[in-house]
């Protein structure tokens, strides 16, 4: 076998194998051991990602034919292409800087759960993997499915917690709603295609049945909605806060939760074709993008503030996929990548000097005493704000640019004026969010009074992030309407590439944009108490508009009265009277015919005998007659 | 109705099945109405050695050589159940003494 396919295994089984060494015998060994395997793995896959990049692998290795029946037959294959290896190094790099983090912050837990805890990530590192190298529809769902199970693991990692597990439940509810999605969009394209691989069912798809390849579509989006977070199956997103913060960094903004936006790049064929189902994907998130970006106002949790912008900038990213920029949602995927792994990381170095308080009206003031966490937090902030220079100015306007310059659509306008409005909104909560946290007079409910700035061990992972979010927006400076574009650049061999330019005044509207974000951002912090002018509005937006209280209403609670209805009359009644019924009668009748039983032998001799007379007579009455 | 030959002499062969009939009948009572275990025993083997009388007696009759083959057969499952039948008393009388087989009546439900 030659390097390529090696180095492309090697990349599923190093995180495989620091699995299985901490599973099977992480709680046993001393903590170094964790240290140096639960990150190390990462790494290692890391290089080997960059060894396929720099050696510009291509290619579609099958390694053998994994099942085979009839006319079904699904390879072990790793698809490696510019689109694949983008999001190893994604994963793998972001991952490794956040796994690496979790050595500090996670100090506190015993050995047995520091140990579980890396397991449980380095599990993550490798479905995440799978997910994005698999080559046909059934790896796609073991990794679909792998993700959403280590999330459930992750959210619910301090078990002890009521809600956390409640929450932990809630994610995985909600992701086995897309996986079905997934599934069934799968099973349509085998019925239709009667292949598994992407290769092939991509090369059959000219002389498909639109309607089947729609309908396809549309359940593949449903599984992207339900990973992304996005509008109608988001409600899981803000709840799984209640994980380790560097899970929320890793899954829960780099990573998993842009599986959807992959996804989508990754069936561009489908969606090229599927015009219906495309529209919907930019829908949906330009609409999720809005809504998120309004409930992070009224947030008081910086986590769930964090949380809710994730699900908004994911949106742009769907809306970016959704109007055929594709290179353009996956740039701002990498740009997301950095400064909301960077946000997080940041926000989990002040949650651990406040003793897990992570209600921002009781920080304040940690602009004197945390100076390294909130120059990171405030570069994170401006980028997420889409300032210039900072990473995020340049993926978020390229979106904006690439929705307000595409020609003969009006009703793309439109989206870019939601994008445009969101992008306005965000520099507010952030600016919110920055000012409550870190600047003014400490509040006085605040947990500690001197806080201790995090160790090396977290400070440089943010500090790495932070400079990747200053300084990578520069590969691509396409939102100005000049410079390079690396990222399109690699992309643009895989996806399709967007078939339009953006014009001069979209990328005066990006400034313009720019400029009335960092305005609104500015403008938050001498606006504290603001909220109490619109009460309704506020009350609306504290409950998220009650999209929890509907689905309690009309899913968990009809569920629980049926379970409750099928308990009481059906269960207790029918099949548990069955059971204890059958008790009954055996134990009645065999009293009875035990009293038959008498122990004297003359009485079976009897018996006996008397048969055999009644038997004789009969047969010789048969015979005589 | 056929006669038999015995020794010379013909004889009807109701008289053989009747003899039978008889032999069957006591064993049975003997089976029912005695309490000892030896005697229950001997009266089944009366009514199986009544039994072979009767098929060896059709046998003759049928001139049909299966008869005594089977007659033959049953006397050595009587020998065997005898064996058995015997084994069981001696260990149960090695327990305790036991002159009435309503005493061996623990299996009572």
């Amino acid at each position: 076998m030659s390097t390529n396919p090696t180095l492309a295994l090697l990349i599923l089984l190093f995180p495989a194998l620091g699995g299985l060494v901490l599973a099977g015998r992480g709680w046993r060994l001393p903590r170094v051991f964790t240290v140096i395997i639960g990150p190390g793995v990462v790494w290692a896959s890391f290089v080997c990602v960059l060894a396929l990049f720099f050696g510009g692998a291509q290619g579609d290795y099958t390694y053998w034919t994994w099942i085979k029946s009839g006319s079904f037959e699904v390879p072990f294959n790793i698809l490696i292409d510019n689109l694949s290896i983008f999001m190893g190094l994604v994963i793998t790099g972001v991952g490794g800087l956040i796994i690496t983090y979790a050595v500090g912050y996670m100090e506190h837990e015993d050995d047995a759960s520091y140990a579980r805890f890396f397991c449980y990530m380095d599990i993550f590192v490798l479905s995440m993997l799978l997910l994005v190298l698999a080559g046909n529809f059934i790896f796609l769902i073991v990794g679909w499915a792998l993700v959403g199970l280590s999330s459930y693991l992750l959210i619910g990692f301090w078990y002890q917690r009521r809600s956390a597990v409640v929450a932990a439940r809630k994610a995985f509810v909600m992701n086995v709603i897309g996986d079905v999605g997934m599934i069934l969009g799968t099973f349509t394209l085998f019925a239709n295609f009667h292949a598994t691989t992407f290769a092939s069912v991509f090369k059959a798809l000219p002389r498909a049945d639109n309607g089947a390849v729609e309908l396809a579509a549309f359940l593949l989006l449903v599984g992207a909605i339900a990973k992304s977070a996005q509008l109608p199956l988001h409600t899981w997103l803000p709840d799984a806060m209640e994980g380790p913060t560097p899970v929320s960094a890793l899954i829960h903004a780099a990573t998993m939760v842009t599986a959807g936006v992959y996804l989508v790049g990754r069936m561009h064929p489908i969606y090229d074709v599927a015009v219906y189902a495309h529209g919907a994907v930019a829908i949906v998130g330009a609409v999720t993008a809005l809504f998120a970006a309004t409930i992070a106002i009224v947030q008081v949790d910086i986590k769930r503030v964090l949380a809710y912008s994730t699900m908004s900038q994911i949106g742009y990213m769907f809306l970016a996929v959704g109007i055929g920029a594709y290179s353009a949602g996956f740039f701002h995927l990498l740009s997301h990548a950095f400064f909301k792994a960077l946000l997080f990381m940041a926000a989990g170095n002040v949650i651990h000097a406040m003793k897990d308080e992570q209600d921002m009206r009781k920080f304040g003031g940690l602009w004197g005493q945390m100076r390294p966490t909130s120059i990171t937090f405030l570069i994170g902030s401006l980028s997420l704000v889409g300032v210039f220079p900072l990473v995020g100015f340049f993926s978020k306007e390229q979106i904006l640019g690439a929705a307000f310059a595409k020609p003969d659509d009006a009703a793309v306008q439109l989206l870019w004026f939601i994008g445009f409005v969101t992008a306005l909104i965000t520099g507010f909560y952030t600016g919110r969010m920055w000012w409550l946290s870190f600047w003014g007079k400490p509040s006085p409910q605040r947990p500690v009074e001197h806080p201790h700035e995090a160790p090396p061990v977290m400070l440089v992972p943010v500090a790495i992030l932070a400079m990747l979010a200053t300084l990578g927006g520069f590969i691509q400076t396409r939102a100005l309407g000049f410079g390079p574009s690396v990222v399109s650049d690699f992309l643009d061999k895989v996806v399709t590439p967007q078939r339009w330019e953006e014009s001069g005044v979209a990328v005066g509207l990006g400034v313009l944009t720019m400029l009335l974000g960092a305005g609104l951002f500015w403008y938050a912090r001498s606006l504290r108490p603001w909220s109490a002018r619109l009460p309704w509005a506020q009350r609306l937006l504290e409950h998220k508009y009650y999209f929890d209280e509907i689905y309690d209403a009309a899913f968990v609670r009809p569920l629980d009265w049926l379970a409750g209805f099928f308990q009481r009359d059906v269960e207790v009644p029918v099949i548990d009277g069955a059971v204890v019924d059958t008790g009954l009668i055996t134990q009645w009748t065999s009293q009875r015919g035990a009293s038959l039983q008498t122990g004297y032998f003359r009485n079976y001799v009897l018996v006996f005998v008397v048969g055999a007379v009644i038997i004789a007579v009969v047969l010789l009455a048969r015979a005589f007659s | 109705m056929s006669t038999l030959s015995i020794g010379g002499q013909q004889l009807d062969a109701s008289w053989f099945l009747l003899l039978s009939a008889i032999l069957f009948v006591l064993g049975a009572v003997g089976v029912l109405v005695r309490r000892n275990p030896l005697v229950i025993l001997i009266s089944i083997e009366l009514m199986l050695n009544a039994a072979n009388l009767a098929l060896v007696t059709f046998s003759r009759q049928l001139q049909n050589i299966e008869g005594q083959l089977f007659a033959l057969m049953s006397m050595t499952v009587a020998a065997a159940e005898a064996v058995v039948g015997l084994a069981i008393l001696v260990d149960i009388f090695r327990a305790r003494d036991v002159e009435d087989v309503d005493d061996l009546s623990e299996l009572r439900g």
